[in-house]
């Protein structure tokens, strides 16, 4: 009995032809038997004829035997196949392991290279994810689009929002919005027998729900009764709030709640997750919207509207200009012909998604680029490793399959060990990005948006193991291509077998993902050290104001009790009094030096500027200035630390009524340039007014953020003068404390006091120190630069290493080279200049092309910088001189290992 | 050819087979003729039978099967016992020993008052 030989197929092609196999066989073992037992008969004396008709009846159907049979032989060969696919799994697993625990220097570089690569690109997409993929919390949010009103005439980068007239002109006639709905957010007090309360709250008009798609979980949603003049107040109370505050009480429908000292009806709840875009609203209540009333030139709305169906951005935005160039024939003394031209007032509509995360989707890409960068030289650097290893296993693999394995058994058993490298990498990476998402919520970085939807969801997860084991395999494949190639060469078995040739190759495909690595450090590290300038730059603005030391906290009295809906001198009078006494009394604290209040510590964009008027300047509605105005207490200059040339006026000028008021230095610059603005006289809106008087020009302060021109702005004082229109009593103020202490902070409870002895329903809110606000302004650099010095930190290390490795490698190929050198009389230190020489060529090549890259990639950071240009000669050349720094570096040790290469020992070795 | 006067009782194929093998490696005429040869072709197995039982046995485990060539020099699938085999014979054969006492002691015994 000799064995069958059916090895010369190679197993690959087999699995195909398996069946077939199977049949033929159970074929034959069958012909075998027949002709056996008909042989048997004719030995017996029956004719063959005979014999032939006895067997087959005796046997019956064969290819009912056949059948069976094979059925059965597909059964076992399925199941030895799978057998053998588990053991050689099981073994490569094995093998891997052991190779794993036996290399732990080996692994742990390429687990921990690999974990931070992907660590940091998966919590990188999360919040890319969370903040800018996501759509937003509404329904269909594709179609929801914000509107508003650009003035290049007035402001470069100005944009208006919209104004109740044309609300009402859009929601009447426009074809392409299905709906438009206005709202905005605010701030209420609510009051309960334990204290009063800042709740956030959205005054929306009666179809806001509408517009995004929601409807009240219980009771019904506002109508447009809700919104008129003195319609009853009505309240629907948030989701989130219901819950917690009353506990889902179903039977809250119909109660009512004190808000800022007025009684309010509850008439619904909202759904879960409904908000206003970027603002966690706790209470909804009704805009006062009077469609009859006449039309003012005051754009305080936000405004959200829905696309018609099958209607796009651009024609929404045509349809919206030709209804915006009727304004001035609609409503003509809102919206002068001549308003219209000198303002250039225009409309922009734009989606949504935009407006909410506007400038911070292009930083998040950026930070995804600049983190897909550290991954991809962590690759390099991992493939560096394998490639390496594969150098030192070049005689195993020739071994191996000199002893008869396959290609596919060689790939398997490499593939298993990059894999399972690759998956414990990935998995760490998994837990550290997690960690890094904790990090980021915790240190919630003010300039991003949605961060409340931020966790570590099952997408980048999957995404970051998906990467892993794309890593993994890719690793395992890599130096696989060049072994296999010259896996039958035999001479590699011979000793001391060492293929010069196919060194040379493994050296320049390792210097050329070196040369890969120091590229995308720079462009990475030119990023970085763009930002870093940024940031510099930006800290050394001055904000115009001293932020140490100073408190601020917002207070918004009731205009129930202190205001008056038509503002007349007794509402200013009780307000004024109230302020009066409240800087009286935190002026006594132990510790506090001065303070002051204004209506507003900032102007931003969108808060609307009111026309000043000149006296001796010839200006009508249509060419006087319209700016920024603050009405200002007594003392809020100095306790700002903002500066004054001559100056400001007291209490005793306000009750007065003397019309003493200050300028900003922008404003007297644009107004007055080369003249003394104090003793200049100036009224607000129209002609008849009195006169205001000029006693001192303040230091301009950076309110709309550090990185954005200084506004002009007049400060009035809090009481208008008699006769002067001047808005409503400045019921909502900030107030500014300077403080000895050196946490300004813990004034917060004795500030909380002292206000509620004075009334008890107005709660004190947004406490913070002034310090904590100017951070803010700059946030969004701050957060960008963080980030991308990480990266950058991280690229440079991983690319130190990188050409260490190598540089290393190379000298230990040279050294019989090195020693013939040496013993042919070179010195030291010319085989040290030698080495460095090389890292400096291969490093030099990368950071060429790094700066090809970067020239041509920064551009996209523009809008990130601040006074920096993209392509910052400056940075570019730090960047330059630190990783030539570093290749020359990397190169120290190996260099010090060449020129202690013994000439003697070496020869003699070889 | 005379026809068998045994049917095969269930369950007995496989012990056969495991016995038959026990004495070498034999293709599936062989253990045909090995059966009907012993038992005075008293016992017949049917080749319908049969070669389903051997490709079933083989995948148990308890059957190998090689190709090889016989003294005529023809080609035939040879099944031989594996060390399952064995210890599955050893047990079908522990098993029928006590069903056949069983059996016995049954069909002999005498009326119990």
């Amino acid at each position: 009995m000799t064995k069958r030989d059916d090895a010369g197929l190679p197993r690959l092609f087999r699995l195909p032809t398996a069946k077939h196999r199977l049949r033929g066989e159970i074929e034959r073992e069958l012909r075998f038997h027949i002709e056996g037992r008909i042989d048997e008969l004719v030995a017996q004396g029956y004719t063959r004829q005979q014999a032939e008709r006895e067997v087959t009846e005796r046997f019956g159907d064969v290819a009912t035997v056949r059948n069976e049979c094979e059925e059965i032989d597909t059964m076992t060969h399925r199941k030895r196949e799978l057998g053998e696919w588990r053991a050689a799994l099981a073994r490569d697993l094995r093998h891997a392991l052991r190779g794993v625990v036996h290399r732990p220097g080996f692994s742990a570089v390429v687990i921990a290279t690999l974990a931070l690569g992907i660590g940091a690109t998966t919590a990188i997409y999360t919040l890319l994810d969370a903040v800018v993929l996501r759509p937003l919390a509404y329904a269909n949010a594709e179609s929801l689009v914000y509107i508003n009103h650009p003035v290049p005439g007035i402001e470069t980068n100005a944009q208006w929002r919209m104004s109740r007239a044309g609300y009402f002109f859009f929601r009447r006639t426009s074809k392409s919005l299905d709906n438009i709905a206005v709202y905005n957010q605010s701030e209420l007090s609510l009051v309960s027998p334990d204290g009063a309360e800042r709740v956030r709250v959205g005054r929306i008009s009666d179809n806001f729900l509408d517009v995004v798609g929601a409807r009240p979980l219980l009771g019904r949603a506002f109508v447009a009764a809700d919104n008129l003049p003195n319609a009853p107040p009505v309240v629907i109370i948030g989701y989130d709030f219901w819950r917690q505050r009353f506990n889902a009480d179903p039977g809250i429908v119909g109660r009512t709640m004190n808000l800022s000292s007025a009684t309010y009806q509850v008439v619904g709840v909202a759904p879960p997750k409904l908000h206003l875009p970027d603002f966690q609203v706790q209470l909804w209540v009704p805009h006062e919207l009077d469609p009859n009333a006449p039309a003012v030139n005051q754009h305080s709305y936000d405004a959200i509207a829905r696309l018609a169906p099958g209607v796009s951005v651009a024609a929404a935005q045509a349809e919206a200009a030709r209804l915006t160039a009727q304004l001035p024939e609609m409503f003509s003394r809102a919206y002068s012909p001549g308003f219209m031209s000198s303002s250039k007032f225009s409309v922009l509509v734009t989606p949504l998604r935009d407006i909410v995360i506007g400038g911070i989707s292009r930083t998040l890409w950026i930070l995804l680029g600049a983190v897909a960068i550290v991954l991809l030289i962590a690759c390099a650097n991992v493939a560096n490793l394998f490639l390496v290893r594969a150098e030192s296993r070049r005689r195993e693999v020739a071994l191996r399959s000199a002893l008869g394995a396959d290609r596919l058994q060689l790939a398997g058993h490499y593939l298993a060990e990059s894999v399972l490298l690759a998956l414990i990498g990935g998995v760490l990476a998994v837990g550290l990005a997690w960690a890094a998402v904790r990090f980021l919520i915790v240190l919630n970085p003010p300039s991003i948006p949605r961060l409340s939807e931020l966790a570590l969801g099952w997408r980048p997860m999957m995404a970051a193991l998906a990467l892993s084991l794309g890593a993994g395999v890719v690793f395992g494949l890599l130096p696989l291509t060049r072994l296999v190639a010259s896996g039958g060469d035999a001479s590699m078995l011979r000793e001391g077998g060492r293929s010069q040739t196919a060194s040379r190759r493994q050296l320049s495909a390792r210097s050329t993902l070196v040369v890969a690595q120091m590229a995308l450090a720079v462009v990475l590290l030119a990023a970085a050290g763009l930002m870093l300038r940024s940031f510099q730059r930006l800290r050394a603005v001055h904000p115009g104001l001293d932020a140490s030391g100073l408190l601020t906290f917002e207070l918004s009295l009731p205009w129930s009790r202190y205001g008056s809906r038509v503002p007349g001198p007794e509402g200013y009078l009780t307000v004024f009094r109230f302020h009066q006494e409240l800087v009286r009394q935190l002026a006594a604290l132990p510790g506090v030096t001065t303070v002051g209040m204004a209506t507003s510590l900032a102007i931003k964009d969108g808060d609307g500027c009111a026309l000043v008027f000149v006296k001796g300047r010839d200006l009508t509605r249509e060419t006087a200035p319209c700016v920024g105005n603050i009405l200002a207490g007594p003392g809020y200059f100095s306790t700002l630390g903002i500066p004054v040339r001559g100056r400001t006026p007291t209490w005793a000028d306000m009750e007065e009524k003397n019309g003493s008021v200050v300028v900003s230095k922008a404003f007297a610059d644009h107004m007055w340039p080369g003249e003394d603005p104090i003793g200049k006289e100036l009224r607000p809106n129209g002609s008849g007014d009195p006169w205001y008087r000029v006693v001192g020009v303040t230091g301009d302060v950076l309110t709309r953020g550090l990185d954005q021109p200084a506004s002009e702005i007049v400060y009035y004082p809090m009481i208008p003068r008699d006769g002067a229109p001047l808005w409503q009593a400045p019921t909502y103020v900030t107030v500014a404390i300077r403080t000895r202490a050196d946490d300004p902070l813990s004034l917060t409870p004795a500030v909380r006091r002292i206000v509620s002895t004075m009334d008890r329903e107005v709660p004190i809110a947004n406490a913070q120190t002034m310090e904590t606000i100017v951070a803010h302004s700059r946030a969004k650099t701050t957060f960008a630069m963080l980030l991308l010095a990480i990266a950058g930190g991280m690229a440079l290390v991983l690319s130190a290493v990188g050409i260490y490795g190598v540089i290393s490698y190379t000298v230990s190929q040279r050294r019989g080279e090195i020693g013939v050198r040496m013993a042919l009389g070179a010195h030291a230190g010319q085989v040290g200049r030698m080495v460095v020489g090389q890292s400096l060529r291969v490093a030099g090549v990368g950071i060429a092309i790094g700066l090809a890259g970067a020239l041509a990639t920064t551009r996209v950071m523009q809008s990130l910088l601040f006074n920096v240009s993209p392509t910052d000669p400056a940075t570019l050349a730090s960047v330059t001189v630190v990783l030539v720094i570093l290749g020359a570096a990397a190169a120290y040790a190996p260099a010090r290992r060449a020129t202690k290469v013994d000439p003697v020992e070496v020869l003699r070795g070889d | 050819m005379a026809a068998p006067d045994l049917d095969l009782l269930r369950g007995t194929l496989d012990l056969l087979i495991l016995k038959t093998l026990s004495w070498g490696p034999m293709h599936g005429l062989a253990v045909l003729r090995w059966v009907e040869q012993i038992t005075g072709q008293r016992l017949q197995i049917t080749e319908g039978a049969l070669y389903p039982a051997l490709h079933r046995m083989e995948q148990k485990g308890w059957l190998g099967a090689d190709w090889g060539y016989t003294e005529r020099n023809r080609e035939a699938k040879f099944y031989r016992l594996t060390a399952a085999g064995r210890r599955q014979l050893t047990a079908e054969l522990s098993k029928w020993s006590r069903y056949t006492e069983a059996v016995n002691l049954v069909i002999t015994a005498e009326a119990v008052r």
